[in-house]
């Protein structure tokens, strides 16, 4: 009973509307050796009915996944449901670009695509419950597992940090480095322009003879 | 045997779909808002689930968004405009599918990062299906309260690094600013003096045939 009641309920819980050649892009800013996995479930808009259809067989979504370099690090076809999963090897911002291949929805769905999605990052990517069948663990050990998990995601981060800090402070030092050389070189522009001025002008109207 | 085999495939169903549902579904996404565009996400909400909607604009323009939240009636519940960051509480007084949009239309040309989490229920159990009827132990409470700190410290991490995002964001387009307009204005100087003196020596040489006709 409550499986059935569970399965029929929306799966993965938050949802959106996407169009038909639209691509929905998400960013993920993480640290490297990061475990993520996306979940996601799509539903047709039915014109005939009015309403959104629970499987949706036939449809496909088209899953690209860059790196902070702009590398693709994952670019695949996947089904109407579908579950993809990759772990970063640079820190930074990872995009996760999701768009539908159908060109058939225009004509049967009115161009409608519900879209439930559900992405997990570091720690919450870990089932423990499976991990616990696996290893055989006690509770307590399997707490102090998702301790240990939780501190290693805060230790990551805050490598992270430190990185991400360093390139905040090289921009400010480039941004300080360009008032100062741009201001001088404006300060000793004027002060040539000026004299140039002065001279070209002193000439000209001596050679006019109006001095 | 029957029967047995039959027990154990709906208790695999049920530990198979417990962690598809009940408890909770936290969202954590961010996302691009281009300009003048509106995005909005949907969840069903049973009653009495207490709720929190968490936004935070990371990129983009004076960094501020709309936001707007529905109950299934569309009652709205929040409406706020142009904030950078809010963070909204509100228990859940009616069953059926929540709506909260983010809006940048009144943004011309500047796209938007938003980022927001969107928190429904409680976190699950780490035991889904264990029926507490005897009391924690010392370790047991202990390891709990570790849990409960050590999440509030991710949170906290989270909100610092999507500071310093925003941050960064503002420095370096203070740096691509800063060098723009320093070239440029060396530029217009340049510019500028050349022409005074050529303007100057045009009205000079203008007048000299005007005044040298008049004369004759």
């Amino acid at each position: 009973m409550v499986s059935v009641k569970c399965i029929l309920g929306s799966v993965y819980a938050l949802y959106f509307h996407i169009g038909e050649t639209e691509k929905k892009c998400f960013i993920e800013e993480i640290p490297d050796e990061t475990m993520v996995i996306g979940k996601y479930r799509t539903q047709l808009w039915d014109k005939q009915m009015g309403s959104f259809l629970q499987t949706s067989p036939g449809l496909g979504m088209h899953v690209e996944i860059k790196d902070p370099d702009t590398k693709i690090i994952l670019s695949r076809q996947y089904g109407s449901d579908g579950r993809f999963t990759f772990t970063s090897h640079t820190p930074g911002e990872h995009q996760i670009c999701l768009h539908s291949n159908s060109t058939k929805m225009a004509l049967f769905a009115g161009g409608k695509l519900r879209v439930h999605l559900d992405i997990q990052v570091g720690e919450h990517t870990n089932n423990y419950p499976e991990i616990a069948a696996k290893d055989k663990l006690t509770e307590l050990q399997l707490r102090a597992r998702q301790l240990l998990d939780q501190v290693e995601q805060i230790q990551k981060e805050q490598n992270y940090q430190q990185y991400r800090e360093e390139r905040f402070r090289m921009t400010s030092e480039s941004t300080n480095q360009h008032v100062l050389w741009w201001s001088i070189a404006q300060t000793l522009i004027l002060i040539f322009t000026g004299i140039w001025q002065l001279k070209h002008l002193k000439s000209f109207f001596e050679a006019k003879k109006l001095v | 045997m029957y029967s047995y085999h039959g027990t154990i495939r709906v208790l695999v169903q049920v530990l198979w779909a417990y962690p598809l549902c009940g408890w909770t579904f936290g969202s954590e996404l961010t996302f691009e808002l281009p300009d003048n565009a509106k995005q909005c996400f949907y969840e069903d909400i049973t009653i009495g689930t207490k709720c929190t909607l968490e936004f935070q604009v990371v990129t983009g323009g004076h960094y501020d968004v709309d936001c707007r939240l529905e109950d299934a009636d569309g009652t709205v519940l929040y409406k706020e405009m142009k904030k950078q960051y809010d963070s909204f509480t509100f228990t859940a007084a009616k069953n059926g599918t929540y709506k909260f949009c983010f809006s940048n239309e009144f943004s011309t040309f500047t796209h938007k990062t938003v980022y927001f989490d969107f928190q429904v229920g409680e976190d699950p159990p780490l035991f889904p299906n264990e029926n507490r009827v005897t009391a924690l132990t010392q370790m047991e409470s202990a390891c709990v309260s570790i849990h409960e700190a050590l999440k509030s410290v991710i949170d906290y991490q989270t909100h610092f690094r999507l500071r310093e995002a925003q941050g960064r964001s503002r420095a370096e387009d203070l740096n691509t600013r800063v060098a723009f307009w320093s070239i440029g204005e060396a530029l217009i100087l340049l510019v500028v003096s050349i022409s005074q003196v050529v303007l100057l020596r045009s009205f000079f040489s203008d007048r000299k045939t005007t005044t040298t006709r008049v004369g004759s």
